[in-house]
C-alpha cells in the first residue's frame, strides 16, 4: 500500500485539476537547476510545507496556458506554487490503482478517496 | 526567588507559520493595537508589548515575525531565528517562547514548534483555532500532545473575548520560577557552547519526530471545508477569478468617491463656516488672516479627504482579513512574472495604495533581492491615499458628475488615474528587466489561508490606526508646512498703491514667478508652482497650499470661497490634466524616499527612484497639456 511501491513517479506540475496524489519524494528538475539561487534550500523548504513522502496532495486550480501557478492542497493547507516548483515534487496518481475508466473521470477528489 | 530577579521584566516571545492567528493572539495578551491579517507578509516590523502580571512584574511580550521553518529564506525569518538564538543585539533571547500553532493546520506548525523546542528556551505551545478545529472534526489529544513535546499545550480561541485566559494564566510568572532562574541559565550556557542552529542534519530527524507525536496524539486532519472549496473554485478561476478580482478593485474605487462624498460635503462646509466664523468675529489683521487663510482654509482642505481614506483603509483591511490577497497574487503571478515581477509583490504593491511607506516594508517578505528591488521601485507609482486630495479636488472641479450607465464619471475618472499607476508600474518594472539581464529563478511558494470573516474589533482598531496617523499629520507636518506658506505668501506686504493682489509682491509670489519659468511648458500657472514646493515634501500638502494661496489672493468678498470653485473657472481643462499626470508620477514624499534609503541601505535607490520619476512626471505633464490643449 505503500506510495513507494508504486513503479513510476511524475512531476505534480503534470496532475490535472482535481486529481489527487501522494508524494512520492523531492527532486531537483532541469528548470530549476538552470535558474534558481538555491535549489537546496528550495526543496528544504517544499519539505518543511509539507511535501514528504506519502504525503496526500491534490491539485485545486491550475492558471491556463501550463498551469502556471497552480495551487495544492496538502495536509489540510493550500500553496500557490509556480510549475518550476511544483516540478520538484515526484508524486504517484491515487488513480492508478483504481481501474483506467475510474482514472479518466475528473471526479471531485474527496469522493475519490472513499 | 529573590527580590533583584523579580523586579526584571520577563521576556516573552510569540512564534508561529505565517496565517495562525499569532498576531491577534499578541492583541490579546498585550492589548495593543495592531493590525491583524491573513496573508504572509503583515508582520514585518518588530512589534512590543506589556503586559503586566498579577504579581506586578512585566511581560514584554515580543511577536516575532511567522516563518515557516528556522532555516530562513527571507529577512523577516532570519530575523526570527536570529533573535530565538539569542544573536540580536537589542533583543536578548526571550525567557519564555510562545508557540502559536494553528489547530488547523496542525501538522505545518508542529513541525515548526519541535524545529524552536530544540533550541532548548523554555516553551509553552498555544493551539490556536481550536473552535474551528474541533468544528472541522480535528481530532488532537491535547494532554497527550503537552505530554510527548514536554511542554504544557493551552488550546487558545485568539479571536474571541477570553479565548486567551489559558494562555495567560500559564504564562504568570509564578508559573514559571524554575523557568526563569534554572533554564535561562542553561540556554545561554548550551547557545554560546554548542552554539548549535537547527539546521541540516537535523530536520530529517524533525520530519521522523512529528509523524511519532502526530501518530501518538491520535491525530486526523480536518474535513473538507466544501463551502470554502466551491468559493475558491470561483476566485482560483483563471478567468472568473481574475475577472471578480477586477469587479472587486473597480468598485472599491467606485465606493471611495460615491461614499464619500456626502460627509466631504459636510467637512467641506464645516471648515468654510468656520472659516467664515473667524473672519467675522475676529479684528481684521495678520492673526486673523493666519488662522482663517492659514490653518482652516490649509488643513481643511487636506482634512476633507478623510473620508475617502477611511473608506479605502476598510477596504484594503477587509481584504487583508479575509485571506483574498494571496489568493489575488496568485491570479497576478503570471502577468507580473511577465514584467519581471513575483506575484508576491501584488502585496506590497496593494499596499502602496494606501502608503507607499508599508508596501516597501512589506517587501522583506520578497526572498530574491532583484524582485524586492524592482517592487520597491515601482511601488511610488502606486496610487496612495496622499494623493487622493489632489485627483478628488481637481476632480470634482473639473469632471461633471454624470453618471454613464450604472457608473459615475468622477468614479471611472479616478479608476484610470489608477490604471494609469499600475499601468506605468508594469512598464517600469519592464524596463527594469531588460536592464537587468539574465533573471533567476525565485519561488512563489505562497500559503492561501483558510478564509475567514474579518475580525470586526481588530479592523475597527486597524481603521483608526490609519485615521490617527493621518490626522496627526494634517495636525504635524502639514500645519506646519502651511504656516509657513501663509509667512512667505503674506510679507512682504504690497507696497501702498499696488492693484494687484497681495500674494504676487511676497516671497511665495516671487518664488512662485521664477518656478514658473520651469513648469509653464507644462501649464502650470504661478499659484500651482507655490503650492508644489511645499508639496515636494508631502503630496497632500499641495491642496492646502493651494487653498491657502488662492484664500491670500482674493481680493474683494470671496475670501472665504472654496477652493473647488475658484480653480473650476480659473484653471483651463488642459492644466488640470497636467496637473494630474503630473501628481501619478512625481515622487513627492520625502518619507518614501527615506524609508527606500533605509530598506535598501543606500542612497543609490532613492536617488534614482526620484530622478525617473520626476522625469517621467515632466514628461508626462507635458505631453497631457500639449494634447489636451490641440483637443480642446
Amino acid at each position: 500500500m505503500s506510495p513507494t511501491d508504486l513503479p513510476l513517479s511524475i512531476p505534480l506540475a503534470e496532475l490535472r485539476r482535481g486529481e489527487t496524489a501522494y508524494v512520492s519524494g523531492l527532486a531537483t528538475s532541469r528548470v530549476l537547476d538552470d535558474r534558481s539561487e538555491d535549489v537546496g534550500a528550495l526543496l528544504v523548504r517544499l519539505r518543511d510545507l509539507g511535501f514528504v513522502a506519502g504525503a496526500r496532495c491534490e491539485i485545486v486550480a491550475r492558471m491556463w496556458l501550463g498551469g502556471d501557478p497552480l495551487v495544492v492542497r496538502i495536509g489540510g493547507s493550500m500553496f500557490a506554487l509556480r510549475r518550476a516548483e511544483a516540478a520538484a515534487i515526484r508524486v504517484h496518481r491515487y488513480q492508478e490503482r483504481l481501474s483506467p475508466s475510474v482514472a479518466l473521470e475528473p471526479k471531485d477528489a474527496s469522493a475519490a478517496v472513499v | 526567588m529573590d527580590a533583584a530577579v523579580s523586579t526584571l521584566p520577563l521576556r516573552l516571545a510569540l512564534v508561529g507559520v505565517p496565517n495562525c492567528g499569532k498576531t491577534a493572539l499578541f492583541n490579546r495578551l498585550t492589548g495593543s493595537r495592531q493590525k491583524v491579517a491573513n496573508y504572509p507578509g503583515v508582520t514585518v516590523e518588530r512589534r512590543e508589548g506589556e503586559r503586566t502580571a498579577s504579581d506586578g512584574r512585566t511581560l514584554r511580550v515580543l511577536d516575532l515575525p511567522g516563518t515557516y521553518s528556522l532555516k530562513p529564506t527571507t529577512l523577516d525569518e532570519a530575523i526570527t531565528r536570529d533573535v530565538l538564538l539569542g544573536r540580536v543585539a537589542d533583543a536578548p533571547a526571550p525567557d519564555l517562547v510562545i508557540c502559536v500553532v494553528d489547530a488547523v493546520h496542525l501538522p505545518i506548525g508542529l513541525r515548526l514548534a519541535l524545529e524552536v523546542k530544540r533550541v532548548g528556551l523554555p516553551m509553552v505551545l498555544a493551539l490556536n483555532r481550536m473552535d474551528v478545529a474541533r468544528r472541522r472534526g480535528v481530532k488532537i489529544d491535547v494532554a497527550r500532545l503537552s505530554a510527548e513535546l514536554g511542554v504544557p499545550v493551552l488550546p487558545t480561541v485568539a479571536v474571541k473575548r477570553g479565548g486567551a485566559d489559558a494562555l495567560i494564566e500559564a504564562i504568570e510568572p509564578t508559573r514559571w520560577p524554575a523557568a526563569r532562574s534554572v533554564v535561562a541559565g542553561q540556554v545561554a550556557a548550551q547557545v554560546t557552547t554548542n552554539g548549535r542552529d537547527p539546521r541540516g542534519e537535523d530536520a530529517e530527524q524533525t520530519q521522523a519526530d512529528l509523524r511519532g507525536v502526530l501518530s501518538a496524539i491520535g491525530y486526523s486532519p480536518p474535513v473538507e471545508n466544501h463551502w470554502a472549496a466551491r468559493v475558491d473554485a470561483l476566485l482560483l478561476h483563471p478567468l472568473a477569478g481574475i475577472l471578480v478580482l477586477g469587479v472587486v478593485m473597480f468598485l472599491i474605487f467606485q465606493a471611495v468617491f460615491s461614499w464619500a462624498a456626502p460627509l466631504m460635503d459636510g467637512i467641506d462646509s464645516g471648515m468654510a463656516a468656520l472659516g467664515g466664523w473667524v473672519k467675522a468675529h475676529m479684528s481684521e489683521g495678520p492673526m486673523a488672516s493666519l488662522l482663517a487663510d492659514g490653518v482652516i482654509a490649509g488643513a481643511g482642505a487636506v482634512l476633507v479627504f478623510l473620508p475617502q481614506i477611511v473608506i479605502l483603509f476598510f477596504f484594503i483591511l477587509v481584504l487583508e482579513d479575509s485571506g483574498y490577497l494571496p489568493r489575488a497574487a496568485y491570479l497576478l503571478d503570471r502577468l507580473m512574472g511577465w514584467v519581471g515581477l513575483s506575484g508576491r509583490a501584488f502585496i506590497p504593491l496593494l499596499s502602496s495604495h494606501a502608503c507607499a511607506i508599508p508596501g516597501v516594508m512589506a517587501t522583506r517578505t520578497i526572498p530574491s533581492w532583484r524582485d524586492r528591488l524592482t517592487t520597491i521601485m515601482v511601488a511610488p507609482l502606486m496610487t496612495c491615499s496622499a494623493r487622493l486630495p489632489v485627483y478628488g479636488l481637481l476632480i470634482a472641479a473639473f469632471i461633471p458628475r454624470e453618471a454613464i450607465g450604472p457608473f459615475n464619471l468622477q468614479g471611472l475618472v479616478l479608476f484610470a488615474l489608477y490604471a494609469a499607476g499600475i499601468v506605468s508600474s508594469f512598464a517600469v518594472a519592464f524596463v527594469m528587466k531588460q536592464f537587468a539581464g539574465t533573471r533567476r529563478y525565485s519561488p512563489l511558494m505562497l500559503e492561501l489561508p483558510d478564509f475567514q470573516w474579518p475580525n470586526l474589533p481588530n479592523l475597527l482598531l486597524g481603521l483608526w490606526e490609519r485615521v490617527r496617523i493621518f490626522v496627526s499629520r494634517v495636525g504635524g507636518i502639514i500645519l506646519a508646512l502651511m504656516i509657513l506658506l501663509w509667512v512667505l505668501a503674506a510679507y512682504p506686504e504690497p507696497p501702498p498703491g499696488a492693484t494687484g493682489p497681495a500674494i504676487q509682491y511676497s516671497f511665495a509670489g516671487k518664488l512662485g514667478a521664477l518656478l514658473q519659468q520651469l513648469f509653464e511648458p507644462i501649464g502650470f500657472n504661478w499659484q500651482i508652482s507655490i503650492a508644489l514646493v511645499p508639496g515636494l515634501a508631502a503630496r497632500e500638502v499641495a491642496v492646502g497650499a493651494l487653498g491657502t494661496v488662492y484664500a491670500m489672493s482674493a481680493t474683494g468678498d470671496d475670501l472665504t470661497a472654496q477652493l473647488e470653485p475658484v480653480i473650476a473657472s480659473g484653471w483651463s481643462l488642459a492644466t488640470a490634466c497636467s496637473l494630474l499626470a503630473w501628481y501619478v508620477f512625481a515622487p513627492q514624499c520625502l518619507s518614501t524616499l527615506a524609508v527606500v534609503k533605509r530598506e535598501t541601505n543606500s542612497w543609490r535607490y532613492p536617488i534614482i527612484m526620484a530622478g525617473y520619476l520626476f522625469a517621467l512626471a515632466y514628461l508626462a505633464a507635458f505631453v497631457t497639456y500639449r494634447a489636451v490643449a490641440a483637443w480642446s
